[in-house]
């Protein structure tokens, strides 16, 4: 029997748990009372975390498909026919006619190894993770505003604030202990809580003020609420005068976001949208939480921006319990883009396209050549496979069968893909298209970290060998290196790996094993000295002034019409995890949400003869799923709303594959349906 | 009752003899900080590193001994096509440094394990075990631990083998059965008679930890109210909508014992399992036609706080509830029973 200390695996939150192994099988998942996230308590998912390491149905033997059919394989000759192909491939036409998805499930070490893989073995930078799909608008609006692309402030000081602005998360859904936090603060502190949202969230009841805007409006109303501040001179003009620039710009811009425009817009009654504003500004400590409803656009880096000037108009950045506060969705999302695991940068988000940065990754790693062309992004590169110009694809831990949108072009790309890498703990929906698939180590198997949504870096611990011949994703993507004679990745353990990143990446230049006992360090913690950053931007910006960047309103780009007259909006659900993989062999979750729906308002179901349950049809432009009708008040009238989860009626056939210009991020949270009975 | 004494200092002697012939289960600190009940190791090299953490000091311990019998997740049985292969693992277990509310705890689940049916997969564990509990001096958590209201602590009057009373450079040993007698008589080395003063010494030291426990309620009310005519829905609806559903409440709970059956199976072969489980979830009670006689969140609220202060006390005579306070340490919006008991019996508001 032995109880290791490790990271959990399901959000960002990043709670410490023990993970309980006997004889051979991991019995038990406790929390951590000592941990600064946990304190004795998880998630329904942090508490079943165990169960699916045990699943028989593992992946333990490296697969090749032979005339359509897997058959085992010996390690050897899978990695040897991964080179062979890679190489012939970039032989014939270019380094870029491969391509890399990393995954924000992995650990830092190996996003890192990934990410060297392809810029240091294959000289391309088409590497990416679902990143580009969740947070890619919030590592942009934030660098371009504060200077650094990430949560401002640390869970523990959800504790201390006063205010709440939550605007596109289900806090209590995705990250239960961040939730519960509000909760705790609003009903034992009477800390007041604004909500934006379409959706009645499970928080809404605890809302002082929920403004349910029409999905896709979000810079008008954030717009509407500066105009408010700065109409009743709420703004903190000496924060203004002293750590930002760009005032006057905005002023001019949000001048005509009056309440009345704004309403007009996005339905939220100017009442609301006035008392919201007064709140946040009068607030001193006052925290902006935002997730997917803020980023999944096609003005997420809009959103973002105009977020983040709210912030600084009313001087509630670089101080405790303040900031804007992105929660990253994954365990390692926050990690995976810090490593570099991202088109367009290194770790340490050190640009690619700079030649110091390139100078000193070559002299790093050992090559020359490092490409200087930003690199193809997650749904780019899946367009580039059905057209050709990316021939080969290695798909670490990620499903993008199911988790990216548009689902029937995903099917077409993956078939027209020439070689098909997968490397996962289960054989999930993308597997059945690869040509090669590696058993992977899931997290009780292996060592190395995760860095949680607050810039935390913490360990996971192996506590039992992985099944069967499966191995960590590290070991397998050296022995890939290995074999495309790539000599500079040769690692006897994660702590070796953590030494490299540590010398290359100044963000985490103190972090060494060591330090990182027991609970972490939050970033930047560039020196062994360093005691690690729990809030950013204190005294000053990351990068000096903060700059406001005005944004003016933009529609979403498909908005509904005579025919398809609902707007869909996905995500996820409290009881599972995105595709489905772990959260589906884990009992007690896969008994609470066994079979997907679509949410529907009773006043539409009711127009429709639709009762709660029954079959209906959910249209749009690029398909149509057929799934259980949940008539519920928590959508708005002609709105409805489908978890992701599901591959048995995948809500990623209906969305649309329209992205953020800058961010590259799919517009998830808006697309036009039309519902039917059946 | 007769006292012996054992040092303190003798204590990891004693557990090292001791793993000779038992499945020894003891509170160790991990490396990383937490204190967690653990089987010691069998093996020379890493039972005395795991020496190096038994720790017998007041803490958090985040979940009772009570898996040493009901772990969250175990095998039931192995099948092959028709053969089946059965897997309970009787073997004598010592639990060691087991607090008083939780050796209640344990004593309730054994009756419960035998009652109608008999669960071999606990009972194998548990028929032979032997249980050490040790005194809390301070309450290990500080806000949370009422048990001197429901009288489970902070020292057992019966019910444990050995009691270990902490009288600061060595622990001085009620012994509470003739098992207890036995496991002394074959350590006789390190059990010391003790002097004549130290009845007394133990006695002062009993009402000192019970001062100690800050947080009171009128348990006995409690128990009264709920077995009468009441009328609590304004406080199920309340704490059910605060209620985030981790489940922390019932895995944390030395009582709760649910749990769900699994099988996982490839080909011809797999094997059934169980693991915890618990009535505040909607798919705990829901049926196969889809209706759920507890769909709601307050019926589901009202399930657990009658079975343990109802239901279990009039089946048994044993209150479902022993004071120890984890639902409350260990639920993330901060619902717990003590507040429960404190809101039926005050008419106060707690939660």
């Amino acid at each position: 029997m032995d109880k290791k200390l490790t990271t959990c695996i399901y959000c960002g939150c990043g709670c410490g748990l023990y993970l309980v192994e006997d004889g051979g099988l991991v019995v038990g998942a406790y929390p951590s009372v000592k941990h600064p996230v946990s304190k004795g308590c998880l998630c329904v998912k942090g508490w079943n975390a165990y169960e699916f390491v045990n699943s028989m149905e593992r992946l333990t033997h490296p697969l090749i498909k032979e005339n359509g059919k897997f058959r085992k394989a010996a390690w050897d000759e899978a990695i040897k026919l991964i080179a062979k192909k890679f190489k012939a491939i970039t032989k014939e036409s270019g380094s870029n006619a491969v391509a890399f998805l990393s995954s924000a499930k992995t650990t830092n070490e190996e996003n890192y190894l990934m990410m060297k893989l392809a810029r240091a073995v294959f000289k391309t930078n088409n590497v990416d993770h679902c990143a580009r799909l969740c947070h890619a608008s919030t590592v942009v609006g934030l660098a371009a505003t504060f200077g650094s692309g990430a949560m401002t402030n640390s869970i523990n000081e959800f504790e201390e604030a006063d205010c709440f602005l939550i605007t596109g998360s289900d806090t209590t859904a995705q990250h239960p202990l961040i939730g519960s936090r509000i909760i705790n603060s609003v009903l034992e502190r009477s800390a007041k809580l604004l909500i934006a949202d379409p959706r009645k969230i499970e928080l809404s009841k605890y809302a002082a003020v929920h403004m349910q805007q029409k999905n896709g409006t979000d810079v008008a109303w954030v717009n509407g609420m500066m105009h408010v501040i700065i109409k009743e001179g709420l703004e903190d003009k000496a924060y203004i005068a002293l750590r930002t620039e760009g005032f006057e710009a905005l002023k001019e811009l949000v001048r005509e976001y009056t309440p009345e425009y704004v309403e007009k817009i996005t339905t939220i009654p100017k009442e609301k949208l006035i008392e919201a504003a007064r709140t946040y500004a009068t607030t001193k400590k006052a925290m902006i939480v935002y997730s997917m409803g803020i980023t999944q656009h096609t003005t997420g880096v809009d959103n973002v921006k105009s977020l983040a000037n709210l912030a600084m108009l009313t001087g509630h950045v670089g101080f405790p319990s303040t900031g804007v506060n992105p929660l990253r969705g994954q365990n390692n999302v926050q990690g995976a883009c810090d490593l570099g695991a991202l088109a367009n940068v290194y770790s340490g988000y050190q640009k690619v396209t700079d030649p110091t940065a390139r100078k000193k990754f070559e002299a790093a790693w050992n090559v020359e050549g490092l490409p200087g062309e930003v690199g193809l992004t997650v749904t780019e590169i899946i367009s580039a496979l059905g057209n050709g110009k990316v021939r080969g694809l290695y798909i670490m831990g990620e499903n993008p069968m199911i988790s990216d949108p548009d689902q029937n072009h995903v099917r077409e790309c993956l078939e027209k893909a020439e070689f098909l890498v997968v490397q996962d703990v289960f054989l999930t929906d993308t597997a059945a298209y690869a040509d090669v698939v590696l058993p992977a180590a899931s997290f009780a198997e292996k060592n190395g970290t995760f860095t949680n949504t607050e810039r935390r870096c913490e360990r996971i611990r192996k506590i039992i060998p992985p099944p069967g011949e499966a191995k960590a994703d590290w070991k397998i993507l050296c022995e890939v290196a290995k074999a495309c004679g790539y000599k500079g990745m040769n690692y006897n353990d994660t702590s070796e790996i953590m030494e490299e990143i540590r010398k290359v990446t100044p963000i985490y230049g103190g972090m060494s094993y060591k330090r990182l006992d027991p609970h972490g360090l939050s970033w930047p913690c560039p020196s062994l000295e360093h005691p690690g950053t729990p809030y950013l931007h204190k005294d000053k910006f990351s990068k000096g002034k903060g700059s406001f960047l005005p944004r003016p309103f933009i529609e979403p780009k498909e908005n509904p019409d005579d025919e398809f007259n609902f707007i869909l909006s996905t995500g996820r659900i409290y009881w599972h995890w995105h595709t489905r993989t772990m959260t589906g062999r884990t009992s007690t979750l896969e008994r609470e949400a066994p079979a997907p729906y679509v949410e529907l308002h009773p006043e539409d179901a009711g127009k429709m003869g639709i009762r709660n349950g029954e079959k209906v049809k959910v249209t749009s432009r690029r398909g149509h799923v057929e799934l259980a009708a949940r008539v519920t008040g928590k959508v708005a009238v002609k709105s409805c709303f489908i978890p992701f989860h599901y591959r048995e009626a995948a809500a990623n056939v209906l969305t649309i594959n329209a992205i953020d210009p800058i961010a590259k991020i799919p517009e998830y949270k808006v697309c036009a349906v039309k519902v039917e009975k059946i | 009752m007769t006292l012996k004494k054992i040092l303190k200092s003798d204590i990891k002697e004693l557990l090292r003899q001791s793993a000779k012939e038992w499945e020894v289960y003891a509170p160790v600190t991990a490396e990383e900080g937490d204190t967690l009940f653990t089987r010691l190791p069998k093996e020379k090299g890493k039972l005395e590193k795991a020496l190096q953490g038994i720790n017998l000091k007041d803490e958090w311990v985040v979940i009772s001994p009570k898996d040493a019998f009901f772990p969250q997740l175990e095998d039931m049985f192995h099948f092959d096509k028709e053969k089946i292969i059965d897997t309970p693992s009787p073997s004598k277990k010592l639990i060691f440094g087991v607090r008083p509310c939780d050796a209640k705890g344990i004593l309730f689940s054994d009756e419960f394990f035998k009652k109608n049916y008999e669960d071999k997969y606990y009972l194998s564990r548990a028929k032979d075990k032997l249980m050490i509990a040790v005194g809390c001096l301070t309450p290990p958590r500080p806000e949370a631990c009422f048990c001197t209201s429901a009288k489970t602590g902070p020292f057992l009057e019966s019910g444990f083998d050995l009691q270990l009373v902490d009288a600061g450079g060595a622990y001085l040993v009620e012994i509470g059965s003739d098992k207890g007698s036995e496991f002394v008589n074959a350590h006789a080395k390190l059990f010391k008679n003790s002097e004549k003063d130290e009845e007394d010494k133990v006695k002062k030291i009993k009402s000192k930890a019970a001062e100690a426990v800050n947080l009171k309620v009128d348990f006995e009310k409690a128990l009264e109210i709920m077995k009468g005519k009441n009328d609590f829905t304004e406080n199920y609806e309340r704490i059910g909508e605060r209620c985030i559903y981790c489940g922390g409440c019932l895995y944390v709970c030395p009582t709760c014992t649910c749990f769900n059956v699994l099988d996982d199976k490839k080909g011809d072969k797999g094997v059934r399992r169980r693991n915890w489980d618990g009535c505040v979830f909607r798919g705990y009670t829901r049926e196969a036609s889809g209706h759920n006689p507890r769909d709601k969140k307050s019926l589901r609220t009202t399930r657990r706080y009658e079975h343990k202060l109802k239901y279990d006390y009039s089946a048994t005579g044993m209150s479902g509830c022993i004071a120890c306070g984890r639902c409350l340490t260990s639920c993330p919006v901060k619902i717990g029973m003590s507040k429960f008991i404190e809101e039926i019996t005050t008419g106060k508001r707690t939660m």
